[in-house]
């Protein structure tokens, strides 16, 4: 194979593995962001809250059916599955797909109703590998846009490519990570 | 063939004896098996600290009678999990299982995660929350039964006396920083268990003040909250005697987060008295897991046998 069909085929495995991953990286590029900022929001699922006050104190020995029932309608939930005490003071009341949890001695209660974050949610399941075997597919994709980097530092030749201009933007892109390891370890 | 069936029939008789009679053996239709689940972890000096806790109490256990098989369980990260042990008792017919959490005090994992896993809650959030990290739920042929959280008896006292005491060289001077996982949901019921620790060690030791922090995903894993902590008691006192509060080494947390979070502290060299260790090993625990196993064993028993 001579230079001149050598280079056709890096583009063409560049164009065509371009265009085979251009969805999956957009996704793990949106779910890249969502996660970086975790410690900001829930990327994954809608938590919704509403702070509730009952009437008075409660002992735990006073809790009965009748009475979980009647903090579940302050939340409107017409049916709940379980109920259980983290603490001596405290009740939690599970529906559905929400929960309720009382401080007894505090009068207080959160009512927490949890949904996904669709889009977000479905990404980061891809980003997090959290689908069973989706690791390996990860790993071949992995590999290919590997192959699409360094395809992709052949496409153009001359002044615009990498024995031109191409180099330095390459080692500019080296930067940014050279002085983050430098901030680390001077801190 | 008169003496080999009498034979026969003094033998059946005297075992159908011994199975019903004596105390602290296995009931016929009974097979009790004892499953220690614990947090998991990436670090393998972690999981081996759990895997050891299992051996320590294996023998002592088993020659008690009641309990048949032990096993040990990761909740998060690392295989066996608990799905995959409870499976396993039941492949071997076991009746009841006993889950004995090596937790410290009342967390979403302990109160909704282990139990939704088992099959014995549907918690909503915990539900999702397996699923997006792959760990699966079971809901064994076995009864399950659950104990108490390590902060049902006063281990953890003696654990951190025994720690901060072989630290400790001038109580007078020195104060003490707790650094432990914490938990957004139960902050009063952790908190609570730092001022038990905290109280516990003035009183015995006399070291008479006492800080505390977190290096969990209350604090998103980071340093300050350990620099804090520390830091308050060198306000007070020449020197700090730091205790991570954590079952067992983690190197991420205790050399990471909490050395490094110390390492922030100016002239901690000087300042700072630090072991990396944790609660683990400790006979203490041991005990427990014995005592507390044994315990439900017999109640398993008594019912059975009422029943």
């Amino acid at each position: 194979m001579n230079k001149k069909q050598l280079l056709k085929w890096n583009t063409i495995i560049h164009r065509d593995f371009g265009y085979f991953l251009s969805g999956l990286i957009i996704m793990y590029s949106i779910s890249g962001i969502a996660l970086n900022h975790i410690d900001d929001w829930n990327p994954d699922f809608i938590i919704t809250k509403e702070k509730i006050e009952l009437k008075r104190s409660y002992t735990k020995s006073e809790i009965t059916e009748d009475l979980v029932k009647a903090f579940s309608q302050m939340v409107n939930e017409d049916e709940y599955k379980i109920y259980d005490f983290p603490t001596e003071d405290q009740l939690k009341i599970y529906y559905n797909k929400s929960t309720l949890h009382l401080n007894l001695n505090e009068a207080t209660g959160l009512y927490e109703k949890l949904s996904r974050r669709h889009v977000f949610y479905e990404t980061n399941l891809l980003h997090r590998n959290s689908i069973k075997g989706w690791k390996w597919a990860s790993d071949v994709l992995g590999a290919m846009l590997i192959i699409i980097c360094l395809t992709g530092l052949f496409i153009l030749q001359g002044s615009r490519g990498l024995s031109g201009r191409g180099k330095w933007l390459l080692l500019a892109g080296f930067l940014p990570p050279l002085i983050a390891f430098a901030v680390h370890y001077a801190s | 063939m008169f003496i080999p069936c009498l034979l026969f029939l003094v033998t059946a008789f005297a075992g159908c004896s011994d199975v019903q009679t004596q105390k602290g053996k296995v009931q016929a239709d009974k097979k009790i098996g004892l499953l220690l689940v614990n947090h998991g972890s990436h670090s393998k000096t972690w999981r081996q600290a759990l895997l050891d806790l299992e051996s320590s109490v294996k023998d002592s256990i088993l020659r008690m009678g009641k309990i048949e098989g032990i096993k040990t369980a990761f909740m998060e990260y690392n295989e066996p999990s608990i799905a995959t042990r409870l499976k396993e008792f039941d492949a071997e017919n076991y009746s009841d299982i006993i889950i004995v959490p090596i937790f410290l005090t009342v967390s979403p994992h302990s109160f909704d995660d282990i139990p939704t896993i088992i099959g014995q809650k549907e918690d909503p959030q915990s539900k999702e929350m397996l699923k997006f990290e792959k760990i699966e739920r079971y809901t064994p042929k076995a009864r399950t039964h659950l104990a108490p959280l390590l902060d049902f008896t006063d281990i953890l006292q003696k654990n951190v006396l025994r720690r901060a005491k072989a630290l400790s060289r001038n109580p007078e001077n020195e104060g003490l920083a707790l650094i432990a996982y914490g938990d957004e949901t139960y902050t009063k019921e952790w908190s609570a268990l730092m001022d038990t620790l905290g109280n516990h060690v003035s009183n015995h030791v006399g070291i008479k003040d006492y800080s505390y922090g977190w290096c969990g995903h209350i604090v998103r894993y980071k340093l300050d909250s350990t620099t804090v902590a520390v830091e308050n008691v060198l306000k007070r006192k020449e020197k700090a005697i730091v205790i991570p509060i954590l079952v067992a080494h983690d190197e991420n947390f205790q050399i990471r987060i909490i050395g490094g979070g110390i390492a922030k502290v100016k002239n901690h060299k000087q300042r700072v008295i630090y072991k990396p260790d944790a609660i683990l090993p400790d006979a203490n625990v041991e005990s427990w897991v014995i005592k507390i196993s044994d315990k439900i064993a017999g109640k398993i028993n008594a019912k059975n046998s009422s029943n």
